[in-house]
């Protein structure tokens, strides 16, 4: 690393939490970073995606854990001593959640100016393209800042819920207006 | 100081907002009655102190509004004018406009916006005419909980969130509380000192003395929580105004029951479900007043809201006294859906229920007010959700009453506690009848299916394959038997755990849409468990698509 004047520089960077995930590594701004906890046991949540791990208790807290790697269709790696629980804080329709974030190990926070970071590849990446913020060059090779508010946004992780795979018998909730038209199957 | 000035911003806020709902709630009742100079007085000075607040916080375009209602008010203190719809009209729409400006001023920015100048204007003139408003006046009336400002970046309409969620409590209470903490502190170190060097007979006596105390505090945690209902019913007679108004109908909204008291909590997610109810409720209950008239009734149509205590349990009433559920039309469309096979041989609360299914709607055209966005299904959800019921009874021509039913606290229940494979769940004890072995013959394995319980059929649905439990299967499972409304279902598991307190932590966010769960709860063991939502699962088992298999 170079030595840089601090002060001057300041404003255009920005802390990151680098972590790996089924392999590659990924980065997350340390300012959405709450704190990092070992693995435990999760209670699974019926009726949810699979990358919905589950929610684990955080000090009183009920606090939903996400697979990231399920999440982006990658390869999963058992959970070993370095797994642990990224706690990270994204912004919500409304609010500030706060959600778990499973990663296989947590490895070091880097500083990257606004400059450094490259845009996204259009293609190429191992995870949706709106999911990054950009590419930060660490060492020889590239870390991949997610875009947390997005990937953790209420509508990213809900999406599924709402067909799980168990409750066959609710109706699909169609809008009032176009169920007049729609149901003509069923008489 | 930098922090200073935030939690000076958090208590303007606060303060403005409550200030602005007690203009709102004087507007409205002076509109009835002109004569009641108290109320005038009252909202002179609550727009005169708005007017120094915001301008001593430097929001000019605040001030200068909050000036401008202020000399209309003073025009009626001196009787240069009458309260008339009109000027009401007027007034009531500089304190949405005012609603709307606070979170912009918060963020710095002290403009007036075009269409608040022409408020402002309509103001100035001392009349707007009687129209449908753009946006729906509840929105404008709920603050924060539904009222995203629209042009706030994060910061200020967070800050404006977090002012939205603040109580008044008591300093009494508070000091109560405080003196409960520095007594269970000491007693704390009383239990230390005795469990380091004491009798095991000593130590256990002190820490029932510190249990004692936990109790108290934890029941005194529960009362400052509780709020009236009043302000929160208040705010729907604005509701019950604009939406007539626009949609040409009369109607006045009554409220009774204000002092009852509730968990706060409960009042904020009851807003949504409310709001929907009443907009039904002037939408398909009340009728035009040439319709009214025709049948005889007064033109004015009368809308209740009424909360009461019973058993436990809150109840809140919206009573109407418009055109009553139309019964063909349901029954037609709950055919059409397949939603019962002989729908007009349902009896009226049987088939009033459908009419939660999710999309259900008899509206003929869908209008701004109702008939889209949140439909009865999420109002039924919501108030599941907050573990309650509701309860539709009709008469034609003569209106509609929905009760729900809620628990007077989210915060605690008494929990029965279930095991299947390595999971815990939790079901809340009001809601069991009785806990058994299930027989050998039941089927196993199915998810669903019937069991005699002493010659009676008991409809039950299996946990493990509701919820998708792999491995583990157990020797012998057990039944639980749980009872909603009149409705009876088992609830087969594979072990009982037995009862306990359990505190209830809201399934929020990404778990919203899970069917089936009503809230989660922390285990003695550190672990989180879910509380079952037993009206949610009763419907899932014992609806008639639910027990056909898949065709």
């Amino acid at each position: 690393m170079m030595p840089m004047p601090a002060a001057a520089k300041a404003a255009d960077r920005a802390q990151y939490l680098t972590f790996s995930l089924s392999g590659g590594e990924y980065a997350i701004a340390v300012l959405s970073v709450r704190e990092i906890i070992e693995h435990e046991t999760v209670t699974r949540v019926p009726s949810t995606p699979g990358f919905v791990r589950g929610v684990i208790n955080l000090r009183g807290s009920v606090v939903p854990v996400v697979d990231l790697a399920r999440k982006f269709g990658l390869a999963e790696n058992p959970v070993t001593k370095r797994t642990c629980i990224v706690i990270v804080e994204a912004a919500a329709e409304r609010e500030r959640v706060v959600m778990g974030v499973l990663a296989d190990a947590v490895n070091q926070v880097v500083e990257f100016a606004q400059a450094e970071i490259e845009p996204p590849p259009s293609f190429g990446a191992p995870v949706r393209v709106d999911f990054l913020k950009g590419l930060g060059k660490l060492g020889g090779g590239f870390v991949l800042i997610l875009d947390t508010d997005r990937v953790l946004s209420t509508e990213e992780l809900s999406s599924v819920a709402s067909a799980p795979t168990e409750t066959a018998a609710t109706v699909p909730a169609a809008p009032t207006g176009a169920a007049t038209a729609v149901s003509g199957g069923r008489a | 100081m930098e922090f200073d000035a935030e939690a000076l911003l958090l208590t303007f806020i606060a303060e403005t907002e409550e200030n602005l709902r007690a203009i709102e709630e004087g507007l409205l009742s002076l509109e009835r009655k002109p004569d009641d100079l108290e109320t005038l007085q009252l909202v002179f000075r609550m727009a005169h102190t708005l007017k120094g607040n915001s301008a001593s916080l430097g929001f000019s375009g605040v001030a200068e509004f909050a000036h401008a209602l202020e000399e209309q008010l003073e025009k009626l203190r001196q009787r240069e004018r009458a309260p008339g719809p009109e000027l009401v009209t007027a007034l009531l729409e500089a304190v949405d406009a005012l609603r709307e400006m606070l979170p912009v001023a918060v963020e710095g920015n002290h403009e007036i916006a075009p269409h608040h100048r022409e408020v402002l204007k309509r103001l100035a003139a001392g009349a707007s005419p009687l129209r449908p408003p753009l946006a729906p006046p509840v929105a404008a009336g709920v603050p924060s909980a539904t009222a995203a400002p629209a042009a706030g970046t994060p910061e200020g309409s967070a800050l404006a969130a977090e002012a939205g969620r603040t109580l008044r409590v008591g300093i009494e209470k508070l000091d109560r509380l405080m003196t409960l903490a520095g007594e269970i502190a000491i007693s704390r170190g009383r239990v230390r000192e005795l469990i380091e060097g004491g009798s095991a007979a000593a130590a256990l006596a002190a820490h029932q003395d510190a249990a004692q105390l936990h109790a108290e505090l934890q029941d005194l945690v529960m009362q400052v929580r509780m709020v009236p209902v009043g302000p929160t019913l208040r705010q729907y007679v604005r509701t019950v105004r604009d939406l007539a108004a626009a949609q040409g109908k009369q109607a006045r909204l009554a409220i009774e029951g204000e002092d009852v008291e509730v968990d706060t909590t409960i009042i904020e997610h009851l807003r949504d479900p409310l709001t929907h109810m009443i907009r039904n409720a002037l939408h398909h209950g009340i009728e035009s007043p040439e319709v009214r008239r025709e049948k005889g009734k007064d033109p004015c149509g009368a809308v209740a809201l009424s909360a009461w205590r019973e058993a436990g349990s809150i109840v809140i009433e919206l009573a109407d006294d418009g055109a009553g559920f139309n019964r063909e039309r349901i029954v037609e469309e709950a055919r059409r859906r397949g939603l019962a096979d002989d729908p007009e041989r349902l009896p009226d609360a049987e088939l009033y229920r459908l009419v939660f299914e999710p999309g259900f709607s008899t509206a003929e055209r869908v209008t701004e007010w109702s008939g889209r966005g949140m439909g009865m299904d999420v109002v039924r959800d919501r108030i599941a959700a907050l573990r309650g019921s509701i309860a539709i009874e009709s008469w034609p021509d003569a209106g509609t009453s929905i009760k729900i039913r809620l628990p007077l606290t989210l915060a605690i229940i008494e929990g029965f506690g279930v095991g299947i494979g390595a999971e815990t769940y939790v079901i809340p004890v009001d809601r069991v009848v009785e806990c058994m072995e299930l027989p050998a013959r039941a089927g196993r394995r199915e998810r669903q299916g019937i069991l005699q319980l002493r010659g009676e059929a008991l409809p039950f649905v299996r946990l493990r394959n509701l919820f998708g439990v792999r491995g583990g299967e157990p020797e012998r499972e057990s039944v639980v038997v749980v009872r909603h409304d009149l409705a009876r279902a088992g609830i087969v598991v594979d072990s009982l755990h037995g009862q306990d307190q359990a505190v209830i932590k809201p399934l929020g966010g990404i778990f919203e849409g899970v069917r089936g769960l009503c809230g989660s709860t922390i285990l003695g063991d550190g672990r989180v468990a879910f509380i079952l939502d037993v009206p949610g699962l009763l419907e899932k088992t014992l609806s008639p698509n639910a027990a056909a298999p898949a065709a």
